[in-house]
């Protein structure tokens, strides 16, 4: 969060203020971005993820400091909360039609067709058939009520299905006795057991679950589109007490609902005790129940205010630039038809005086009915030119293009349709179409000037690949394709899921002689990879009966790919528990107890995990991002080592591998206990627990020794380098913001042939605001001098520059941006950026995209596409004009954001240059050829 | 109202939180592939044309254009000045006193009133007889109006006069056929011809529109009520003939767009040769005088363009001459400064 600040108060409309000036608590738990001064407004669901922040959230303020909370008897529904059925359907029989009608008229476009039909009606008035006049816009209205009906009737369905399907609730007054009972029934309270493959009915706490440590998996695949397993616990306590006597009594304190999906906090009595809860004690509705074979939990949320049904909003929507214009030409030509109509009124006024006394008896006007003696339809001159300006403005009316927002509306329809319909956009592997999610801005897709682009995942497949490691201050880099090594379970065999290139010297090593000192370590570096990480091995069934396959399943693609090289090394991770893992080393299995984990956040840029081994001496194995592990590590006693392993880590980076440093400390048993009661007070703190965790974990983790450093290949995906070769052709600037460090980004940017070996790099890398601003001064000097330069060759600057091969390259990294976007230096990076071709982000956090995004938004006309793949994308997606998410690895949180979701970056070429091109090439044709044939329509009468 | 449904659409996939079942590995199943089907329209692969506007084809076609319109318009021209037209205008002279609106409503007074004419040139048989009229706003809305065309087609329906107020009933509630205040305001002046002293025929036969005879005015409709009211517009109508028959009437019936405008009274079956004296009996009877408008007798032969009309031949000649320049200058911009195409250099933004 600290990191965010100064970017909160730079992107603000009104400077510090803004952001320091909210009040404590809000009733809405205040959410991240909403502090954002940004015009876009992000909608819960897509808020960057905050898995990796367990820093008092706003909504443990709010628990804490508002004292507004909800309490929960554990086991007693209360009828004061909000039931559990749902109601997603809009209307009832009743309300149906005046409901409807009302949302239809919303539309201007309705609202305007319904006066010139009821001026129509008027007798004197009347230009068209009365009927005829009411003909269209009564059809449009019916079917879209019966489009609108049927919908309801299945939503209506849907929810009776939903309403009415069925759940095990612990019946109050007996022992341990469920009963079903329909979701609907479910009350706040009600203590549900949910079996293996079941859905969630409620959000609920975990109180015991069929492992005995408590721990069960969940999909969230309905709630945020991903796929993997997240592994939610319940707390010891509970689960005792269940296991003693089968129920669990007690008092729960929760925050009110909020849609936060990746926040929770309560804390729960039981027994005089109190026990706090995080996220990872609840689990949602929704959320399917995995690998374990029942779970037993207290609902704190039911339906309407569940945590996936405050999510429950539509996607966002964005205007079209040419929309926007269009709305103008609109003003523009009302005008128009208000001067026409007074003209033509006026015009007749004078013709009806100049005529006045003639127009008893002319045979065309005749304005007396001679069998009545009154005047027939003939109001004196001031109410005729009134009825005149009318029967002008229907006459006139086609001249406001209101049709022509159905016909682009239409236009757009057919847009998504090929474009979800192009066989150049469908992804083969993830077998994804192109898809539109937002419908109105196609067009824009044809403007785009700036594409900001995210780097893992996006650029990069995502597909991490263990590629080589360097222990103890030697590289093993020399990777041959290697069969994977399996573990006999049980008479089965059991296979990791991937086999990773090996190192055949290194693996000579591990299975000869393991008393060599070297082979130690070794073994160590690799029980570090298989044991510090959040991975659960999945074992899946095969078509061979003796043979299973193990999945590691877990939240970071990186600690897959260590849990795989480990396997493939011989040290496979079998199991896993919140108490242990069992690990086969080298055909041994061994069981080490888990005793502390701390969590990788953002901060830190580590986790650690504390083992009690099998030979009873307790290990600490902690990897991290080398910076921050360099800071730990206790350099006075192997320092070849660790100059060798920085060497070799450069090395990894140049070569566009993410790296990773393990290390270790054996805890002496004071040490040990002295950690334990500050972590088990820490765990149960009600306060800041989160930050008295890290402080806990920052204490341990200290006087590191070095074990080695690992490379993990993140693959470029197919066709990246041409794909931004010819962007970059088309005249767009492509940015890269990236969370990687400076010498991985650029070296994906020469991989991906965003930098080239002739261009002039310009980098800003400093940790103060003066630095910045001197490297800044320095930068913008030397692209003046390069634009003089290059501007005396050639009187056209773009193509100089493209030809005299001295192109600027601008990196900037995370730092330097937190000390330039807070303040009056961002407009010199502005400056500078514009005249550089490439621009490259590293080390930056989600908001800092997005606060980079809107540097170039805010201040150009041009139009801006972000794309990413991740959660952290989410912010940058939803600035940009245009966002464009991949279905990737990394779940759906940046497809749910985005305007357009796709499965490869490659795809982008034909999206901005073919489709864009004709979606806006075509919509201007239309555009214009309605206006000119509805003034030539209206002119001709008018003449 | 279409785009409403594909966004409801994904507004109802929204809310249940299943965008899109993300498969899981492993599940190779063919048949849930999800790939686009082919086909050329899916991709856009139908054949198009779109012709590159290059020098050589503007140049072209502005010399085709003006190459194909000169000697229309000449040709057009050509036949519009062949046209012999005589047009009198006797509004005026016919009406001997200063009171003209008393003049022309008393119907005792004699409106005879005698037109002679020269013919300069042969004219040649048919010709034309057309009255003018000047400042008759046949197209004025509540004129327009003022019909019912279902009475004039159908006997069962002459009572729908509900548009043709305050032509519609008489004072009896009897529905007048026909309604309105088109049919009310029927022209009716009369001409008869002399030429060198020799009454000639006009022959009234056939000068309404086949179609409007046939399918606009029924053959069993008898004029009924017509022109007895208290105010009387023009001319009344023979009740024995049906109203397919009454050619005066249909060719009235169709109204001009303009306010001065002629329709056809009738033609002369007869050559009349240069300098024979045309002399016109008018029945001076129609009332112009209220609005200030005019009439005015024409006599007209017809050529293949129709009546005496320059402006056709006028209009191609300009714009195939202002073609065939337009050529010519591109084509000496293109000999003498010619650009390099598809130069992006020469884009405003480049410049």
């Amino acid at each position: 969060m600290t990191s965010e600040r100064p970017l909160i108060d730079v992107a603000s409309p009104h400077p510090p203020a803004a952001a320091s000036q909210l009040p404590p608590s809000q009733p809405e738990p205040p959410v991240r971005a909403d502090h954002l001064g940004f015009s876009v407004e992000v909608p819960g669901p897509f808020r960057p993820s905050r898995r990796d922040q367990p820093d008092p959230s706003a909504s443990e303020r709010e628990l804490h400091e508002g004292g507004e909370y909800r309490a929960v008897a554990v086991g007693e529904p209360s009828p004061e909360f909000a039931g559990n059925a749902v109601r997603t359907a809009k209307y009832s029989a009743l309300t149906f039609l005046p409901r409807n009608l009302f949302e239809q008229f919303r539309r201007l476009s309705y609202v305007y067709f319904l006066a010139i039909t009821v001026l129509n009606q008027l007798p004197q008035v009347a230009v068209f058939g009365r009927g005829a006049s009411v003909l269209p816009l009564a059809f449009v209205l019916f079917v879209t009520a019966v489009k609108d009906a049927y919908e309801d009737i299945r939503r209506h369905r849907s929810d009776r299905r939903e309403n009415n399907r069925l759940a095990a609730v612990l019946a109050p007054q007996t022992a341990g006795e469920y009963l079903p009972k329909k979701w609907k029934h479910i009350r706040v309270g009600d203590v549900v057991r949910v079996a293996s493959n079941e859905t969630l009915p409620a959000d609920m706490v975990l109180l015991a679950t069929s492992d005995p440590t408590g721990l069960a998996h969940v999909q969230t695949v309905n709630l945020d589109g991903e796929t993997n397993l997240k592994t939610r616990y319940a707390k010891q306590e509970t689960q005792l007490s269940f296991s003693h006597d089968g129920h669990v009594a007690g008092m729960l304190h929760c925050e009110r609902p909020n849609r936060n999906i990746y926040g929770f906090q309560a804390n729960l009595e039981i027994d005089g005790k109190r026990v706090s809860l995080g996220p990872s004690n609840i689990v949602l509705r929704g959320c399917e129940l995995k690998n374990t074979t029942w779970a037993i939990g207290v609902v704190v949320y039911a339906g309407k205010e569940t945590k996936v049904m405050l999510n429950n909003s539509g996607p966002p929507s964005k205007r079209s630039r040419l929309e926007t214009q269009l709305n103008r030409e609109t003003v523009i030509l009302s005008i128009m038809l208000i001067g026409m109509c007074i003209t033509a009124s006026v015009l007749a006024g004078i013709w009806l005086l100049n005529h006045q006394r003639e127009l008893e008896f002319t045979q065309f006007f005749r304005e007396k009915d001679y069998t009545t003696g009154k005047n027939y339809n003939y109001y004196g001159i001031g109410m005729q030119i009134f009825v005149t300006f009318l029967m002008a403005v229907i006459v006139y009316q086609v001249i406001i293009p209101i049709s022509l927002y159905i016909s682009m509306e239409l236009v757009r329809l057919g847009q998504a349709y090929f474009m979800g319909a192009d066989n150049d956009l469908y992804d083969e592997s993830s077998r994804s179409r192109f898809q539109c999610r937002a419908l109105n801005i196609n067009e824009d897709l044809g403007q785009i000037k700036y594409v900001f682009s995210d780097k893992t995942g996006t650029l990069t497949e995502n597909k991490m690949e263990f590629m080589c490691a360097s222990i103890h201050g030697v590289d093993y880099s020399s990777g041959k394709p290697a069969c994977g090594s399996s573990v006999v379970v049980d008479d089965l065999l059991w296979t990791p899921k991937m086999a990773v290139r090996t190192d055949p010297q290194l693996l000579k090593l591990l299975n000869n002689d393991s008393s060599n000192e070297e082979a130690k370590l070794v073994l160590e570096f690799f029980l570090a990879l298989a044991a510090c990480n959040t991975i659960v091995p999945l074992v899946l069934d095969t078509r061979d009966p003796k043979q299973k396959l193990i999945d590691y399943q877990g939240e970071s693609p990186d600690e897959q790919a260590l849990a795989y090289a480990a396997a493939s090394y011989g040290i496979v991770l079998v199991e896993r528990t919140s108490g242990y893992v069992v690990i086969d080393v080298l055909g041994d299995r061994q069981r080490f107890d888990i005793l502390g984990l701390h969590e990788f956040d953002s901060d830190r840029k580590r986790m650690s995990v504390i083992v009690g081994c099998p030979d009873k001496t307790v290990k600490l194995y902690v990897k991290g991002a080398d910076s921050s592990m360099f800071g730990i590590i206790n350099k006075s006693l192997e320092l070849d080592n660790v100059r060798a392993t920085e060497a070799h880590l450069h090395k990894y980076s140049s070569l566009g591998l993410r790296t990773l440093v393990v290390g270790m400390r054996e805890l002496s048993q004071p040490e040990f206990e002295e950690w334990q009661l500050a972590y088990e007070k820490a765990s149960t703190a009600v306060l800041g627990r989160g930050n008295l965790l890290r402080s806990i974990a920052a204490n341990v983790e200290c006087n590191i020794h070095i074990l080695g450093a690992s490379g993990i290949e993140d693959k470029l995906q197919d066709g990246v380098p041409e794909a931004i070769e010819s962007l970059r052709q088309a005249g767009m600037k492509v940015w890269i913001l990236t969370g990687d460090k400076q010498e991985t980004a650029i070296s994906i940017g020469y991989s991906c042939k965003l930098l080239t070996n002739d261009m002039t790099q310009i980098v800003i890398n400093n940790n103060s605001k003066e630095s910045c601003k001197r490297s800044l001064e320095e930068a913008l000097a030397r692209t003046k001098e390069h634009r003089v330069a290059s501007s005396i060759g050639s009187p056209y600057p773009v193509l100089a520059s493209e030809s005299s091969g001295t192109v600027l390259a601008l990196i900037v990294d995370g730092n330097s941006l937190v000390y330039i976007l807070e303040t009056e230096l961002q407009e010199e990076l502005f400056k500078v950026a514009t005249e550089c071709s490439v621009v490259l982000c590293c080390r930056v956090a989600p908001l800092q995209k997005a606060g980079i995004v809107a540097l170039i938004k805010n201040r150009t006309d041009d139009m801006t596409l972000a794309i990413g793949d991740g959660a952290n994308d989410v912010s940058m997606i939803q600035m940009a004009d245009v966002g464009v998410g991949i279905n990737g690895q990394e779940g759906g949180q940046a497809v749910m954001a985005s305007d357009f979701s796709m499965g490869q970056f490659r795809f982008l070429v034909p999206l901005l240059l073919v489709h864009g091109h004709w979606n806006y090439q075509r919509m201007g044709y239309m555009i214009l050829y309605n206006f000119y044939k509805n003034a030539t329509f209206v002119l001709v009468l008018f003449w | 109202f279409i785009f409403d449904f594909f966004n409801a659409r994904l507004h109802f996939g929204c809310s249940r939180m299943q965008m899109y079942p993300l498969e899981m590995e492993g599940n190779s199943n063919p048949k849930t592939t999800n790939k686009p089907k082919y086909s050329k329209f899916t991709q856009q692969e139908l054949p198009a044309c779109k012709p590159l506007l290059t020098p050589e084809i503007v140049i072209a076609a502005f010399a085709l254009i003006g190459a194909l319109f000169v000697p229309i318009g000449l040709a057009s021209l050509h036949a519009s000045r062949q046209v012999v037209e005589l047009v009198h205008r006797y509004d005026a002279s016919c009406v001997p006193v200063d009171d003209k609106v008393g003049f022309i409503q008393n119907s005792r007074t004699d409106k005879t009133c005698t037109v002679t004419m020269t013919v300069p040139k042969y004219m040649k048989s048919p010709i034309h007889v057309y009255y003018l009229i000047d400042g008759f706003y046949q197209n004025h809305r509540r004129y327009v109006r003022s019909r019912s065309d279902k009475q004039l087609r159908y006997k069962s329906a002459a009572h729908l006069t509900s548009d043709c107020v305050p032509e519609g009933d008489t004072a009896d509630h009897a529905p007048i056929v026909p309604c309105g205040l088109v049919a009310w305001s029927l022209f009716n002046d009369t001409y008869t011809v002399r030429v060198n002293g020799v009454v000639t025929q006009v022959n009234k036969k056939d000068i309404a529109w086949k179609s409007d005879k046939n399918n606009k005015f029924g053959k069993n409709i008898y004029p009924s009520n017509f022109q007895k009211g208290r105010l009387i517009g023009g001319a009344t109508l023979n009740e024995s003939i049906p109203l397919s028959e009454q050619e005066d009437l249909i060719v009235w019936m169709r109204t001009a767009a303009l306010p001065t405008f002629r329709k056809l009274y009738g033609r002369i079956e007869k050559d009349i040769n240069a300098n024979d004296n045309v002399t016109v009996v008018i029945q001076n009877n129609y009332n112009t005088y209220s609005f200030g408008g005019s009439k005015a007798l024409v006599l007209s032969t017809a050529s293949w363009i129709g009546g005496k009309n320059n402006f056709i031949g006028i209009a191609y000649l300009t714009i195939g001459g202002l073609c065939l320049s337009l050529a010519m200058g591109f084509l000496v911009l293109y000999m003498v400064k010619r650009r390099n195409f598809g130069d992006p250099s020469n884009l405003s933004w480049n410049r």
